[in-house]
């Protein structure tokens, strides 16, 4: 609903803008909506005039049907699927992360979300050699493990490399490292306000910072929307929604992966567990991960966890992966 | 800047007064002006001022703003935190298993939770930790201060007194057998007295004092800022008892975790909670697990669960950023928190060690 301003489009002066305000009409949705036959004679405005300016107006403000045909050839070309590290995950997304889209990683605390998030951002930075923004709402991005996973992927060169060959393997290294931007946001408005300044960032082209950008990981949304839901506070629910459309919005212009991980809740203490933020986040990512531990109870340590997809636009439901990790 | 008015924090109310108005984007609201904005949707003059403000702070910010400010995105690369990680300090328990399963010790900068059963060590633990963040930086600590906020009322100033001195003798053992300038120096001011001026003590009886607490620490910590731990021993307890509306207490204890770990950040120190256990019971079996529910276990970054095994103590890393879970014995002496001495020297004295106001887990007592 954008407020009709004088210069929005050649032909709108102030006069006519006050003429129409003193009839109702303040916004270009009641002026594309209202009978202009109407509001000339109301208004006593050229009726001409009128026709032009809604003309330029629909075209400046509605969406344009897209061919099908079209639509793919231009998906087929722009979209890139980003190899995650680890080939059990590769094959439970369908072969990597598709850009363009929102996925979703659930689970228990403990059970490997930021451990998977590290893997994958390490694995586009080192071998995609792409830029990947990290934003961390929980503090628990450590930059030590990060760098022990970038070590533990690049293992083989380390070990054939001869002295001097070493110094570049860890140059490799640390350019990855450099690759990867952390950006720590706390609470609701300063994500939206990342959100937005990566946007910027990235359609006026501004290399300096952000680079060849492919991948956004988002750890974890729940974090910061969780306060704001429920009881009498009714802005939570729309600031998630502003939110989500914000990701969509970054993944779908700009041809990224955005990576989400949410939390598991419980509907009593026996029940089921279920992805958090309830059924209005379900429809925003395209494809959700549950992350378990194998083992039920916390005194068996082990690094093994088991991934199962639980929404998918490609592939079934149900599929289970065996991860590790360590 | 294209903000959209639904993103900026503004009240409710007119944000829903501007979205009826038609604007849109924050530019919008800027070029309006103040006086247009009062009349198009109805406010007072001074409202429309205070809402420009806002809009402003948030849009034109980021230009003038230096990093480090506390308004500010806080960016940066992978390289540079790993460079900052690597030259920060870790807060030693003077037990050296749980200090190598925690990767050196408790991590600055990050929220530590402690789980156990009633009487495994919580406290101690803590109370530990407010005498040892304070050890000299030659002798491989952090050099701060500590705030401990008592929700239980089970902090002992006589204890501490006991762990202190321990701490300040093993100290002076360390200078005698290095002999080193700095030592000395150090020791000068590493006294019982500082030690106990520099523990700031805050008792909170029920949840709203502990929220206020919690709300006003940031201000407390920039004129204090030494800090470098702040424990809050038992957040379970007023959350658990006397709440009727649990969907309250779940947005409560998120909002409360996004804010500790808010002081975490900025002030660079580490947050310690202590939390209860509870019991589930499942189809067949009934296991003990940590209290507050399941959205509380993502609050913590690093989770040890503390229990018992026969007359043994042991902690488990159950949750940690960048350690492998793994499960270690550990003591509590009459001088503190301590590892367990190897076999052959403990079995005599393990009943004697055990802190005299402590009742004893023996075999007898279990029957």
């Amino acid at each position: 609903m954008v407020v009709l301003r004088a210069g929005l489009c050649p032909g709108l002066t102030e006069d006519m803008i006050q003429l129409l305000r003193a009839n109702g009409i303040r916004t270009v949705v009641d002026f594309v909506s209202s009978d202009l036959e109407d509001v000339a004679q109301k208004c006593s405005l050229s009726y001409k005039a009128l026709v032009a300016v809604r003309r330029v107006l629909l075209a400046q403000f509605s969406a344009f049907p897209a061919n099908g045909a079209d639509l793919y050839e231009e998906l087929k070309s722009s979209t890139a699927i980003l190899p995650t590290g680890s080939p059990s995950l590769d094959q439970l997304l369908d072969s990597g992360l598709y850009t363009g889209e929102v996925t979703e990683l659930m689970g228990a605390p403990g059970s490997g979300k930021t451990q998977v998030c590290l893997g994958i951002a390490a694995s586009v930075s080192l071998g995609l050699k792409q830029h990947v923004v990290f934003l961390d709402s929980t503090g628990g991005f450590t930059a030590s493990r990060l760098y022990q996973i970038l070590r533990a992927q690049t293992e083989d060169e380390e070990e054939q490399a001869s002295p001097g060959e070493t110094e570049a393997v860890v140059c490799v290294q640390l350019e990855a490292l450099q690759r990867i931007q952390v950006v720590r946001v706390f609470n609701i408005y300063e994500l939206l306000r990342a959100v937005q300044e990566l946007r910027d960032h990235l359609s006026q082209q501004v290399v300096s910072s952000v680079g060849p950008l492919k991948m956004v990981v988002l750890d974890s949304v729940s974090a910061v929307v969780y306060p704001l839901l429920g009881g009498r506070q009714s802005e939570g629910l729309a600031l998630m929604m502003q939110l989500s459309r914000e990701l969509k919005t970054l993944a779908r212009e700009f041809s990224l992966a955005v990576v989400v991980t949410n939390q598991v809740t419980r509907d009593s203490s026996t029940g089921p567990l279920k992805p958090a933020l309830g059924r209005s986040w379900s429809f925003v990512p395209s494809t959700r991960v549950l992350l378990e531990s194998k083992e039920a109870t916390w005194d068996k340590a082990t690094t093994q966890r088991v991934a199962s997809l639980a929404k998918s636009p490609r592939q079934p439901t149900g599929i289970q992966v065996e991860l590790d990790i360590g | 800047m294209q903000r959209e008015v639904g993103t900026l924090p503004l009240a409710p109310a007119l944000r829903a007064r501007l979205a009826a108005a038609g604007f849109q984007t924050a530019q919008e609201l800027l070029d309006t002006g103040p006086g247009g904005l009062s009349k198009e949707i109805g406010i007072s003059r001074e409202e429309a001022l205070e809402a420009l403000r806002v809009v402003r702070q948030e849009c034109h910010g980021d230009a003038a703003r230096t990093a480090g400010g506390s308004g500010t995105t806080r960016k940066c690369t992978a390289l540079e935190l790993l460079e900052e990680e690597q030259t920060q300090g870790f807060i030693i328990t003077f037990c050296s298993a749980l200090d190598s399963i925690l990767g050196g010790g408790v991590q600055l900068t990050k929220i530590t939770e402690i789980c156990g059963a009633p009487g495994v060590g919580k406290t101690q633990l803590c109370m530990q930790l407010a005498v040892d963040v304070q050890i000299p930086e030659c002798f491989g600590g952090v050099a701060g201060e500590a705030v401990f906020i008592d929700t239980e009322g089970s902090f002992m100033v006589d204890r501490v007194v006991d762990i202190a001195a321990a701490c300040v003798q093993h100290c002076h053992l360390i200078a005698e057998a290095q002999q080193e300038e700095e030592h000395r120096k150090a020791l000068e001011t590493f006294s019982l007295e500082n030690i106990l001026s520099h523990i700031y003590y805050f008792r909170c009886r029920d949840y709203t004092e502990l929220l206020a607490q919690v709300y006003l620490l940031p201000e407390f910590l920039s004129e204090h800022s030494k800090v470098r731990l702040v424990v809050i021993d038992g957040i379970a307890f007023p959350f658990r008892h006397d709440f009727e509306d649990l969907s309250l207490r779940t947005r409560l204890l998120n909002g409360l975790a996004q804010q500790l770990i808010i002081i975490a950040n900025d002030h660079k120190s580490a947050v310690v909670l202590t939390n209860q256990m509870t019991t589930r019971i499942g189809q067949s079996q009934s296991t003990l697990v940590p209290a507050l529910g399941e959205s509380w276990g993502h609050a913590a970054t690093v989770r040890l669960i503390f229990h018992w095994d026969n007359s043994q103590r042991l902690a488990t890393l159950y949750k940690s950023p960048s350690q492998k879970e793994s499960t270690i014995p550990y003591h509590i002496t009459c001088h503190g928190f301590r590892d367990v001495q190897p076999p052959a020297v403990s079995h005599s004295t393990a009943g004697t060690e055990l802190n005299p106001r402590k009742r004893p887990r023996t075999e007898e007592e279990k029957q």
